[in-house]
């Protein structure tokens, strides 16, 4: 539902004809980590922000499980049942007087306290009250704070972050091609014929890439096996990459929790893939002096966990930089504005929409080479984990060492 | 407070995300990925195979037409063989057909010419007879009863045989 919000709401924007920095210009200053970081609703300016569902897991005092969903933020807090809290007390006190101010103007409407909340409804308050959320898009916003129940416990935030939001176009994406190009290749265009189209070809030659390039010459026979996962891998982070480089998107993979979840899915396949040789190296390395082994063994436990915690950290802070230098430029012109005037404003917009113009085709490179980095590495421990040693251990240990790549 | 938020793991959306990613996953690999990978295999190997069959005809046809140069080269020598025999032949019989006519020339030459020597002999030998006759008929009358009739042939025919030896 989320996403047909969002498909809809996508060509309004290219038709608003106003100047997005309008509004980040009058009101808000432009913070970059703030475009960055994950939230609990959808900015496309200069329309307003599209708050996304809250779905809370609580214990209660009762000490019973219970789901409570919200179709906004707004509501949530209206609802009187949970407390905004922000990390400084300044804010705190703001915020509070915000909920009041929230609560007051969407009098009466807030009975719904339960799982069946109706879609519709949650979008005619979109519409209705657009305004308003714009106006509380400010630091203060119950928006940027975290919400706890009043009563009992928060066990765990199911709330739908725009992050979750992207990924799930890219994943809509990424089905709606490759089942539609399995299609093709079922009527037989690209099995008895030559691939016809940019698309096919394109995709074609980035799939047989990462079956001939990373998979085979790192896996070896089995690589067949792995392929699919690779290429599921691999498309997703370079489609979140590069959809985050359009304007007004979000990059999904900019987020530490996303990357990890990628990271982890690494670490199973490769901990499911691997043989007594791999486990043997690893608790019983051979070939080495008993007294370096309580040395090495903890090291080498420790690997495990070390190699997919840096591919989750590699891909987020690539991604994160990225974008923070790319906001960074573009905020230049209005840190100079705020210092030397208008006549510093137009040299700092101009110089940083230069630089900016720069960083963003290397970020296009970066968005290639992460996905390829990320999906090579993967398929080099699995390669590792699948490696049946022959138990002469000169020069095999040359190739145990994997390259770190930053 | 946002600096933090960028660095700190999201649990709920962890679970979302993984959700997503398994749901993702099996569905790219039951209706996607499987038809792909296999359609490009199948066409690799088609390619693969036609490649060498295309290399094996081309062989083949290489050496068909070599067998076929060979074949030309050998109908052409044994054309010129065939000739050469048949002018051997035609001039042989040729030849041949000059001595034979030759040969029943010279032949027809010799009984002409032996005929004619019977003929000569017969004729002289008449000749001689008839002269012996007649020398016998004059001497007679000559010489009257003198002589008898066979001491007189007698005479006559060893006159002529010293004449024939002459």
């Amino acid at each position: 539902m989320v996403l047909i919000a969002c498909v809809a709401v996508l060509p309004l924007t290219a038709l608003a004809g106003a100047s997005p920095f309008a509004a980040a210009g009058d009101d808000e200053e432009l913070d970059a980590v703030h475009h960055i970081a994950d939230g609990y609703y959808l900015d496309f300016s200069p329309i307003p922000k599209i708050e996304l569902p809250r779905i809370f897991l609580i214990r209660d005092s009762a000490g019973k499980l219970k789901l409570d969903f919200f179709g906004s933020t707004k509501r949530a807090v209206a609802s009187g049942r949970y407390d905004v809290i922000f990390e400084d007390a300044a804010h705190s006190a703001a915020a509070e007087d915000h909920a009041d101010d929230e609560a007051s103007h969407d009098d009466g409407d807030h009975s719904d306290e339960t799982v069946e909340q109706d879609d519709g409804h949650a979008e005619d308050d979109h519409a209705e009250d657009g305004q308003a959320a714009a106006g509380a898009g400010g630091h203060n916003s119950p928006l940027d704070g975290k919400l706890v129940p009043k009563d009992g416990e928060l066990v765990i935030d199911f709330s739908i972050t725009r992050h979750l939001v992207f990924v799930w176009i890219v994943a809509a994406l990424m089905i709606w091609l490759f089942v539609g190009l399995a299609r093709r290749y079922r009527r037989g265009v690209g099995r008895e014929t030559a691939p016809r189209g940019m698309l096919q070809n394109s995709m074609e030659a980035l799939i047989t890439y990462v079956r001939d390039e990373i998979a085979r010459p790192n896996i070896g026979a089995k690589a067949d096996r792995y392929v699919p996962f690779l290429l599921t891998l691999w498309f997703f982070i370079l489609f979140a990459n590069l959809i985050g480089l359009l304007p007004l998107s979000v990059t999904s993979t900019a987020n530490i929790t996303i990357t990890g979840v990628l990271a982890i899915f690494t670490f199973v396949v490769v901990q499911m893939s691997g043989t007594k040789d791999y486990w043997g190296h690893i608790f019983w390395p051979p070939g080495i002096p008993i007294f370096v082994k309580p040395i090495l063994v903890p090291i080498e436990f420790l690997g495990i966990f070390i190699k997919p915690f840096v591919l989750a950290v590699r891909l987020f802070a690539n991604m994160t930089a990225g974008h923070l230098v790319l906001l960074s430029l573009l905020g230049l012109g209005f840190t100079l504005k705020s210092v030397y005037g208008t006549g510093g404003g137009y040299a700092g917009a101009s110089a940083g929409v230069l630089f900016a113009l720069f960083i963003y085709l290397i970020e296009v490179l970066v968005a290639f080479l992460q996905a390829y980095i990320f999906v090579m590495l993967s398929a080099l421990y699995i390669g590792a984990a699948l490696e049946e040693h022959d138990h002469h251990h000169g020069d095999d240990h040359a190739h145990d060492e994997i390259p770190q790549i930053a | 407070m946002l600096a933090v938020n960028l660095l700190s793991p999201n649990p709920g959306l962890a679970i979302w995300m993984t959700l997503t990613f398994l749901l993702l996953l099996f569905i790219l690999r039951r209706f996607a990925w499987g038809t792909i990978t296999s359609a490009l295999r199948e066409r690799e190997e088609r390619i693969d195979e036609s490649i060498k069959s295309a290399d094996r005809a081309l062989a083949e046809a290489k050496e068909i037409q070599a067998d076929n140069m060979k074949a030309r080269r050998e109908a052409d020598q044994q054309a010129q063989a065939i000739l050469r025999e048949a002018r051997e032949a035609s001039e042989k019989i040729r030849s041949e057909e000059i001595d034979k006519t030759r040969e029943a020339v010279q032949r027809m030459q010799e009984e002409a010419r032996a005929e004619i020597e019977r003929e000569k002999q017969g004729a002289l030998a008449a000749l001689r007879a008839e002269v012996a006759d007649l020398a016998i008929g004059a001497a007679g009358r000559i010489l009257d009863e003198n002589m008898d009739g066979d001491r007189q042939r007698k005479l006559v025919d060893s006159f002529i045989q010293d004449l024939g030896t002459n």
